[in-house]
């Protein structure tokens, strides 16, 4: 047929390029190199601005000590565990919000309220409910994720272009094989972007959390030791810890499963 | 006891009576606006019958109430004898765009159906290639939509509405968003389909031509009144040339029927925009 020929090929390899590494690579060379030139000039002694070299050192003696590794497992057990249930109470709460279109309506308000409001503020609350353990750890987490997740599991749904629901009614579809196979795979898209801002604000807040609420692990922890014993190495070495997780997850992780996404979904197409 | 009434007159597949719908303007004090006023048709097995009418004639919200997706003021809809107030299996729509789902690939927007009516993973892969098949784009089985032209979406959408095996195919200006060539080329196609599959077929456009060398009736809807205009019959065979002196006479008729309501649609516009 004619029109076949109209068939757009996509290029998919667009994972990674040299060009890419190479600026990477330079701006991290720069980032240490001025770091290092601060470090020779010693305008702050050692003990406060430690070299590039000493901070990796410490950076292998924590790996070595294993208080770094256990840190990072423990932190990111928390993560987890407290993401999972926010994302189902989210998730819950945001599907009940479409359900019920009063309680979406005030409860998206309330939401959005909630959403600008400072995670760390939650600590002494939940520090004198729960007490100095993970539980009020996992409550800062969730209630600063929660929120997201419900925003966006509820604008998603109800963004879903009517045409979709009403051809798979038309086709048969109600009730929960609706929501599961028409729903669900049409809200995903906008869903994944809400998931990914949500997952930072989690991050945000556990981070926080375990600097306030004195546990005896976590990388947050390890910070908080660091500042108490003047550590600078111990606290640039967690912080650079903390900030390779976050690209990992963000940048890589969430990025990858958003770019699969799109892409299937044709949403990167910005011909015809 | 409905359906042995079916049985006697033995003919009309979808039964139309007497349908009306009105819409009620947001604005306060406004009138109602009657899109549909007491429209029927029957349509038998097997029959292509074209809907003609000026936009906001109501042609769309009457295929809708057929499909049951939208609800009649008044009126009732029938198939095979049977009251029919929901969308069911047995009258499948195929809208203009943008209702195949991207998040599956071709053969999976065709199973889509047959998945939700629970059929085997076999039979169901069976019965989408078959229309796959049909629609002559077996070679995209793998390929999602965005890497679809649009005709080329839309006769997926065909296999699709095939594959649920209804009774009737109701067409919402399905070419309308296509090109002239590619809209030649689908024309042929349906045309090849109808005849394999004898189904019968509910189309819906605005373009005069596409109904006269589609339908085996082309029934003119009025938007002054709300109601059919006329019907015609075309007796001519297919592949039609829309320009031959047979067809031009009956498109002549069918403009002098729809020039009042083109100058009505103009006065409309007009009073809306002084409002």
């Amino acid at each position: 047929m004619l029109e076949e020929k109209h068939v757009q090929k996509q290029s998919s390899n667009r994972s990674f390029d040299i060009s890419d590494a190479a600026n990477i690579a330079l701006f991290l060379a720069a980032f240490v190199g001025i770091w290092q030139l601060v470090f020779l000039l010693e305008i702050w002694p050692a003990y406060l601005l430690p070299s590039p070299a000493i901070v990796v050192g410490t950076i292998g003696d924590l790996t070595e000590n294993s208080s770094l590794p256990i840190g990072i497992g423990i932190t990111m057990a928390r993560l987890g565990a407290s993401f999972a249930i926010s994302l189902g109470i989210g998730v819950g709460v945001g599907l009940a919000m479409v359900k019920f279109r009063g309680f979406g309506k005030t409860m998206s308000s309330f939401a959005v309220g909630l959403l600008t409001f400072p995670s760390i503020a939650w600590v002494p609350f939940s520090i004198v409910f729960f007490g100095f353990n993970d539980f009020a750890i996992f409550f800062v987490v969730v209630i600063a994720s929660v929120f997201s997740v419900m925003i966006s599991t509820y604008s998603s749904i109800r963004n879903i272009p009517p045409i979709y629901l009403r051809s798979a009614r038309n086709m048969g579809a109600n009730g929960f094989a609706l929501f599961r196979h028409v729903m669900i795979p049409a809200a995903t898209p906008s869903l994944i972007l809400g998931i990914r801002q949500a997952w930072s604000f989690a991050w945000h807040a556990l981070i926080g959390a375990e600097m306030f609420i004195a546990t005896l692990y976590g990388l947050g922890h390890i910070l908080n030791v660091g500042r108490e014993f003047n550590r600078m190495d111990d606290v640039i070495a967690t912080m650079i810890t903390i900030f390779v997780i976050g690209v990992i997850f963000d940048r890589i992780i969430f990025r990858k499963i958003e770019e699969r996404v799109r892409s299937r979904w044709g949403l990167d197409q910005h011909s015809e | 006891m409905i359906t042995s009434e079916y049985q006697l007159s033995g003919t009309a597949v979808l039964q139309v009576n007497e349908v009306s719908k009105a819409f009620q303007y947001a604005s306060p004090g406004s009138q109602r606006h009657v899109v549909l006023n007491r429209i029927s048709i029957d349509v038998k097995d097997g029959e292509f019958v074209t809907i003609v009418g000026a936009s906001g004639c109501g042609k769309s919200t009457l295929l809708n109430i057929i499909a049951g997706l939208e609800s009649p003021d008044s009126g009732s809809i029938l198939v095979k004898g049977e009251r029919k107030v929901s969308t069911d299996r047995d009258r499948i729509v195929i809208f203009q765009e943008g209702a195949l789902f991207p998040w599956l690939t071709v053969l999976e927007n065709i199973e889509f159906g047959l998945k939700l009516a629970g059929s085997s993973k076999e039979k169901r892969r069976q019965a989408a290639g078959r229309f796959l098949n049909m629609v002559q784009l077996s070679r995209f089985a793998n390929s999602y939509m965005y890497q679809l032209s649009g005709g080329m979406k839309q006769r997926v959408a065909i296999a699709r509405a095939l594959a649920i095996d209804p009774d009737i195919l109701l067409m919402d200006e399905p070419f309308a968003a296509l090109d002239v060539q590619t809209r030649d080329l689908l024309h042929n196609q349906l045309l090849q389909i109808h005849e394999a599959t004898k189904k019968t077929i509910l189309f819906v456009t605005h373009n005069m031509n596409e109904a006269l060398s589609l339908g085996d009736r082309v029934v003119v809807l009025s938007p002054r009144t709300g109601g059919i205009k006329k019907e015609f019959a075309i007796g001519l065979p297919r592949p039609r040339d829309v320009e031959s002196p047979e067809m031009t006479v009956i498109k002549r008729q069918i403009l002098k029927e729809l020039e009042e309501d083109f100058q009505f649609a103009r006065r409309e516009t007009r009073t809306e925009t002084i409002q």
